[in-house]
């Protein structure tokens, strides 16, 4: 979930991180800030600079205009309900703060720039020098002292190393409180008065985490915070529920298409690899899906149940990669039993099935008591993606 | 009663709750409930049995059997 830029600052500034003066502004409303001001579009996208999203006005007349023509003018598919109005600050530096996860080092990494305002991504592989990061444990979380060290390595000193410390380390505890994917500051300004000052901010907090977030969790179903994008369909909204039937594992991430062909796939990157190859044969899905982590039997029953009830689904495809902590026979069990408790026949529903890894014997024995034609990993995800899309469309 | 897997305990073998109750305690997907001062089976839970066979670990002898349907 991304949080828009107003939300993400009423957070840093209850850690104490500054930002600039402002307030927000819906349709209609006038405002009393008084200009110059910035004018920010509040739509969750990036890239708002070059859609045309921020603007800046010089008098009261002009702040009216363009704050017209910010809520008419749709950036990357949004529309915005508020505009932030801010402060102009003069600067004489500004910087980059990210904060992230390291999936490979499975920690945190805090990352800092003396070039903000940039893509620090690009700004990484053009010039890797200008870059520094620092893992850092979730359980001893990034102190002042560490992060001075990190701040140090990029070349600053005195007063503003203790400055830039400080706001690191509070903007880890942001991240860490929040359980954010990411926090980022970018560009934080130092203002021609010596303070440092949040000018936009990025934070992404972990939908999984959203249940022990209630704040975050309240602010997700709220209407009206921006105006575009995709809802989830009603479809969607019963599988989000189904997955949070249970703890274990996921199953139940779904997005709706308008195709024939139920999918069960899983594994991040091989859910998409599946997902791609099946349209690649002609095949139509009827929804993206992702199951891993061991889901339990009745989840993975209750979804099948699902996907099989939207109309027009005749048969299901259960692809994924070769699985190390999820089992195939759970799965397997899973799939027979929604079938079955939808009222159809296992060898007739299951377009193909191919999940090998952890108990894959047990779940091969299984599916062949009831005549599923499943592959094991000597087939490779995308013939099982050709097999089941030939099965749907002999239909 | 479940489709794959079938959990049945033996009341002649079995030592009873207050005198084990192992069942309950080990049971990482909840298959057993406390019933009066015996075990009992989870119907509904049945078929997320994962085979671990920590019950049969804890009990005596024949006092649970898992059977596959499979």
């Amino acid at each position: 979930m991304r949080l828009l830029e107003y939300e993400s600052k009423q957070i840093l500034k209850g850690y104490n991180i500054a930002g600039p003066r402002g307030e927000t502004v819906s349709r209609g409303q006038e405002t009393s800030f008084p200009p110059p001001a910035m004018l920010k579009s509040q739509v969750p996208t990036g890239g708002r600079g070059k859609a045309g999203g921020i603007l800046a006005a010089q008098s009261a007349p002009e702040m009216g205009e363009r704050l017209e023509l910010l809520f008419d003018t749709p950036i990357h598919g949004f529309t915005p309900t508020r505009i932030l109005v801010e402060e102009q600050i003069e600067l004489r530096q500004e910087f980059y703060l990210g904060i992230t996860y390291d999936t490979a080092a499975k920690l945190p990494v805090a990352v800092f720039s003396q070039q903000g305002g940039v893509d620090v991504e690009a700004l990484a592989k053009q010039q890797p020098g200008q870059v520094v990061d620092m893992h850092f444990s979730p359980l001893r979380r990034l102190p002042s002292f560490q992060a001075r060290e990190l701040v140090s390595r990029a070349g600053v000193t005195g007063k503003l190393l203790i400055q830039l410390g400080a706001v690191f380390s509070r903007l880890a505890d942001v991240f860490l409180d929040y359980d954010a994917t990411l926090a980022e500051i970018n560009p934080m300004g130092l203002a021609a008065d010596g303070r440092l000052i949040a000018l936009d901010c990025h934070l992404e907090i972990d939908d999984d985490a959203l249940p022990r977030q209630p704040e975050m969790a309240q602010l997700a179903k709220e209407k009206g915070r921006f105006a575009g994008g995709r809802a989830v369909s009603d479809f969607e909204r019963r599988a989000q529920e189904i997955d949070s039937l249970d703890h274990r594992g996921v199953a139940g991430r779904v997005i709706e298409f308008p195709g024939n062909l139920g999918l069960i796939i899983g594994g991040g990157g091989a859910s998409l690899t599946a997902f791609d190859a099946v349209r690649q044969h002609g095949g139509q899905p009827a929804n993206y899906c992702e199951i891993g982590g061991n889901p339990s039997v009745f989840k993975v029953t209750e979804l099948t149940k699902h996907i099989l009830s939207k109309p027009g689904v005749k048969k299901i495809a259960v692809i994924m990669n070769v699985v190390s902590n999820t089992r195939v026979d759970l799965v397997a069990r899973g799939v027979i039993k929604g079938i079955l408790e939808s009222g159809g026949d296992p060898a007739q529903s299951v377009a193909v099935f191919r999940v090998p890894g952890a108990w894959e014997e047990e779940g091969f024995r299984l599916l062949s008591k009831y005549g599923v034609p499943y592959c094991d990993r000597t087939v490779s995800i995308d013939e099982a993606a050709r097999r089941a899309a030939a099965a749907t469309t002999a239909q | 009663m479940g489709y794959f897997v079938e959990v049945e305990i033996s009341p002649d073998k079995c030592a009873g709750l207050q005198e084990c109750g192992a069942c309950v305690k080990v049971c990482p997907v909840n298959i057993f409930e406390k019933r009066g001062g015996m075990p009992g089976v989870v119907a509904t839970n049945e078929d997320e049995c994962i085979l671990c066979d920590l019950c049969l670990d804890e009990c005596a002898p024949g006092a649970i059997t898992i059977g596959k349907k499979y």
